[in-house]
């Protein structure tokens, strides 16, 4: 029995001495990042080895507020992904929830569709998607054109499907014996019992379109329109720059996610994990 | 019965609606463009004008050079890495689980822009810290972005860095989710820890590491913020370009929207292949 | 379906950021520019609206790459989302006139007319106009210099005027990193920009492309002695790879003892390195031979008005009195060293006084007299198919996937070739 405890406490320790080199190394960039936002540039610019964080964040916000006007980028980014979630997440449910419960002609094809353009890569789309929104709608530089193409998500689809076909069907039923229409039994039996789903696949949505960086890039000219991600991006090789103010950006970007990402923990990894789970 | 599965197309409309506005046209045009001649006004059909052009670029074999090697250097490196991490989070014996989660998911939420910016610096020639690490333990500062080799590494190693998190989770979650009991017979039987993994744990992952293998792969095949932000659009003098970033500068840089789509379709097509080969090989284990 | 910018103004005036006051109506226009382009044009903006109280220009600096791109994609787009006032360089302006002919209005319409055409050089104005259309109004130009530490190279007893040759920079370089440990001669991007060979092939009278944009002269020899030569430079150690940013770290840092570039780059060492006043100062390029051309050309822009603005006459007030008049250019040459095309310009008392950042060197007359012995250099529709090219050859080439310069740039001609359908010249 003795035995049996030392070599598991031999098994620990080899565990943590792999595990937390490894952590820090991970932690690395991100712990880099917030330090950097807090260097002047002369720090950040400096032959000396600097790990440890100084006091100009502040001073670096209001750089980063000069060179280009982030706060409003990061209140379109919050307004963009929180219209986007709302809609996707509405969208797929009612997707997922139609093909889980009902049969009907073409069917099959709705599939094969969604499981066909999981393998096909964006840039099949994203410029013949550019022209035709930017040129036939005219839609260049209108929140329509930044939030809807996006809205076709097929893991979305099928994650709501998996978590609707889950569902007891008796349920349904006896509602339907009672006259419930179907979409009342859409929105208020399955929908509130998908809710540990959607909340899952919500918190994925918002992380995608927060991040999102092509499709802005591309559809969105004008600076006053700019996503938070974008309006970062053109700061990086800009000559007069400062480099404290773009990571603060980075923080700014970053930090409400790592908060969301620690609050919502679980949901957020079933989210990703649902990928496997066929 | 049929009066009730009418109501899955009002479901289903909005939903197509989408997709048939902005993604079914696109799809179709950027076939008939890539036959098409775009470098001049107006377009004319002609197929040789880039489809004859794209296997004799050698842009093109470059970008398709790079982003094999991403392929097969990254993708193995990331996924094994990736499973050492799940197995070792999976551990029971582990403490401050919550903290180790964090180190390896964080990554995962952050954005593209944001991380890029965070290497760009840590890896500066003169000023980076990754070089200063280096020389002090007297180590020459490496070039890394001007030497297409240096520049390569840094590529890869900032998308692991950034995905092997991902992937963790997913496979964490398949760890967890093979019943305890499997392996207690082995525990009776004295079989060890490591024989255990490789008898048991790995037969039972090799699907889901399959699927994070071709999720990689398909990443991979689209790689285009870190070479655009990180290594300066694809530099050193296409040194790190991939097919996305190739495809962009067709696209948007040259606007050659015929060739752009041309490789566009290439990409499709390997991505389609690579699926297919791995669905075979998964077939194969049973 | 202009309801979202309702909302973005909303989104302004609830934060506080929107700025026109309300008792007057002024015309607003944008213009997208960069670095310190961008900045030299806000310092015309006191100037201007002395004279034009009533046409607010917000300058919009977007960086170099992102102004190219995003007009491209715009013009792609019909032309929807451009600003009033775009700044385009000049060897990349003709693939928006030829693949774009709609999305910039004709300057003439506007106002522009020969005579205010004759007040800038030729050579300027071929890559702005097609036929009797003006898309654009000359700006800067680029008459390349050295410009260089005037205590390293003191320190390793380099005198700057005995440079004439590359072979003589070479040895300066080894000189001068022998006797400052830690400072290298020069720096190349070798990583995004091919800015060396672009200079020292335009010195040569040779470029990607010929005059007359018919045929492609990249392996012609006056190139292939050109690319022969920075690889010379390079494995002597003397030029070491930096990209710009980084260029202008060593600067401040004081790392790097020269740089070679346009006129330009004057205000971005004298903005970005303030703390170094006294220590830089400038001297005309090298040459292959003693006797050979100092002058070349990097770079320059010109302002167009696209044609979706609803702001044309405003806009146009706004080139014309920040490009066309002597006014205009000397504030740009005094705030960041943009380099006027103006020929009136030149003769501006400025041009001549000595400069105090510069050790009181008058760099202007030194750098403006090169002006005269530029030759032109095409850029053509397609610069940027030619420049990722030459690009990836010259990568290729230093890292020894060719036997010599002239097998690379003939492998160069003939992708170009490709990608183009032009032919190579004889």
């Amino acid at each position: 029995m003795k035995s049996q405890s030392r070599s598991t406490l031999i098994r620990s320790l080899s565990l943590h001495a792999v595990l937390i080199p490894l952590a820090l190394v991970w932690l690395f960039p991100l712990w880099m990042m917030f330090v950097f936002a807090t260097m002047p540039d002369y720090g950040i610019f400096s032959p000396q080895i600097e790990l440890l964080p100084s006091t100009h964040f502040i001073e670096n916000v209001s750089n980063l507020q000069a060179d280009t006007d982030f706060i409003r980028a990061l209140i379109i980014s919050i307004g963009v992904a929180i219209t986007y979630t709302v809609l996707s997440v509405l969208l797929t449910s009612m997707a997922g929830w139609a093909l889980a419960r009902y049969s009907f002609v073409g069917k099959s094809l709705v599939i094969a569709i969604i499981l066909g353009t999981i393998t096909l890569p964006y840039f099949v789309v994203v410029i013949p998607q550019f022209i035709m929104v930017a040129r036939e709608f005219k839609m260049a530089n209108t929140w329509i054109a930044l939030i809807v193409p996006p809205l076709f998500n097929s893991l979305g689809v099928l994650f709501m499907r998996q978590a609707f076909s889950m569902m007891p069907v008796e349920l349904f039923d006896a509602a339907r014996v009672e006259g419930v229409k179907e979409w009342q039994i859409f929105l208020r039996i399955a929908l509130p019992l998908a809710r540990p789903t959607m909340a899952a696949l919500a918190i994925i949505l918002f992380l995608a379109s927060w991040n999102n960086y092509l499709w802005p890039l591309l559809i969105n000219s004008r600076p006053g329109m700019m996503t938070a991600p974008v309006a970062l991006g053109t700061l990086i090789g800009l000559t007069k720059v400062s480099w404290g103010g773009i990571m603060a950006g980075a923080v700014l970007l970053t930090a409400p996610i790592l908060v969301i990402f620690i609050l919502l923990q679980r949901h957020f990894i079933a989210g990703i994990a649902a990928g496997a789970v066929k | 019965m049929q009066l009730r599965n009418r109501a899955a197309y009002g479901f289903l409309a909005p939903y197509l609606l989408i997709f048939a506005a902005f993604w079914i046209w696109p799809i179709i045009s950027s076939f008939m463009m890539s036959f098409q001649n775009t470098r001049i006004n107006p377009w004319v059909f002609s197929p040789g004008a880039n489809w004859g052009r794209l296997f004799t670029d050698p842009a093109f074999y470059n970008a398709l050079k790079n982003t094999m090697i991403i392929l097969v250097i990254q993708v193995p490196v990331m996924i094994t890495l990736a499973t050492v991490m799940a197995v070792l989070l999976n551990s029971p014996l582990l403490k401050a689980r919550g903290l180790f989660r964090f180190a390896f998911f964080a990554p995962v939420v952050v954005g593209e822009v944001a991380y890029a910016a965070v290497f760009r610096l840590m890896f500066n020639l003169d000023f980076g810290i990754i070089n200063k690490l280096l020389n002090s333990v007297g180590i020459a500062s490496i070039s890394w972005f001007s030497d297409a080799s240096a520049a390569m590494a840094l590529l890869i190693i900032a998308v692991t860095w950034r995905w092997a998190g991902y992937n963790t989770i997913i496979i964490l979650a398949g760890l967890q989710s093979i019943p305890g009991d499997v392996y207690e017979a082995a525990t009776l039987d004295r079989v060890s820890k490591l024989r255990q993994f490789i008898y048991i744990t790995l037969p039972l992952l090799k699907p889901i590491i399959l699927f994070c293998v071709v999720l990689s792969i398909i990443g991979s095949m689209q790689l285009f913020t870190e070479p655009m932000l990180i290594t300066n659009r694809g530099g050193p003098g296409g040194g790190t370009e991939t097919l996305g970033l190739f495809l962009y500068r067709q696209g948007f840089t040259s606007l050659n929207f015929g060739y752009a789509s041309a490789i566009a379709y290439t990409m499709a097509a390997l991505a389609i292949l690579i699926s297919l080969l791995n669905l075979w090989v998964g077939r194969d284990a049973k | 379906m202009r309801l979202p910018s309702l909302g973005a103004t909303a989104l302004a005036a609830i934060l506080g950021m929107s700025s026109a006051p309300a008792f007057a109506q002024p015309t607003e226009i944008t213009l997208w520019s960069w670095n310190v382009a961008a900045s030299s044009l806000k310092s015309t903006l006191e100037g201007f609206n002395k004279q034009f109280p009533d046409i607010k220009v917000n300058v919009v600096d977007l960086g170099n790459q992102q102004v190219f791109d995003k007009t491209l994609a715009a013009c792609a787009a019909g032309g929807d989302g451009l600003p009033d006032i775009v700044q385009f360089e000049n060897f990349e302006a003709e693939i928006f006139w030829s693949r774009f002919p709609d999305c910039f209005t004709n300057l003439k319409d506007l106002g522009y007319t020969s005579e205010i055409q004759a007040k800038f050089p030729d050579f300027k104005r071929t890559e702005l106009e097609v036929g009797d259309v003006a898309y654009a109004m000359p700006w800067d130009s680029g008459p390349v210099a050295v410009f260089y530490r005037r205590d390293f190279y003191e320190k390793a007893g380099v005198h700057p005027a005995s440079v004439k040759t590359w072979d003589d920079f070479i040895a300066a370089g080894k000189k001068i990193a022998a006797a400052n440990p830690g400072v290298v001669m020069a720096q190349a991007d070798f990583n995004g920009d091919s800015e060396w060979f672009r200079m020292l092939s335009n010195e040569q009278g040779c470029g990607f492309f010929s005059t007359d944009a018919q045929s492609i002269t990249i392996n012609q020899p006056a190139c292939v002695a050109t690319l022969d030569k920075i690889k010379q430079m390079k494995d002597a150690g003397i030029l070491t790879a930096a990209i710009w940013d980084e260029k202008v770290q060593s600067n401040t840092a004081g790392t790097v003892a020269s740089q070679l570039y346009g006129g330009w780059y004057e205000g971005t060492i004298r903005t970005n390195s303030p703390k170094l006043a006294g220590k830089w100062g400038v001297y005309l390029m090298p040459s292959m031979t003693p006797d050979g051309p100092h002058a070349a050309n990097l770079g320059g822009s010109a302002l167009a008005i696209s044609s979706g603005s609803q702001h044309k006459e405003a806009a146009w007030t706004y080139i014309n009195y920040a490009l066309g008049t002597d006014e205009g250019q000397i504030a740009m040459l005094k705030s960041y060293g943009l380099v006027p095309s103006l020929l009136s310009a030149e003769k501006q008392p400025f041009v001549s006084e000595p400069q105090p950042y510069w050790g009181g060197q008058a760099v202007w007359t030194d750098i403006l007299g090169t002006l005269p012995k530029i030759v032109a250099s095409r850029g053509t529709a397609f610069q940027t198919d030619a420049d990722g090219i030459y690009k990836a050859t010259q990568t290729k080439y230093f890292a020894g996937g060719y036997p010599d310069a002239k097998a690379a740039l003939d492998d160069a001609a003939n992708q170009i070739a490709a990608a183009t359908g032009l032919p190579i010249a004889q």
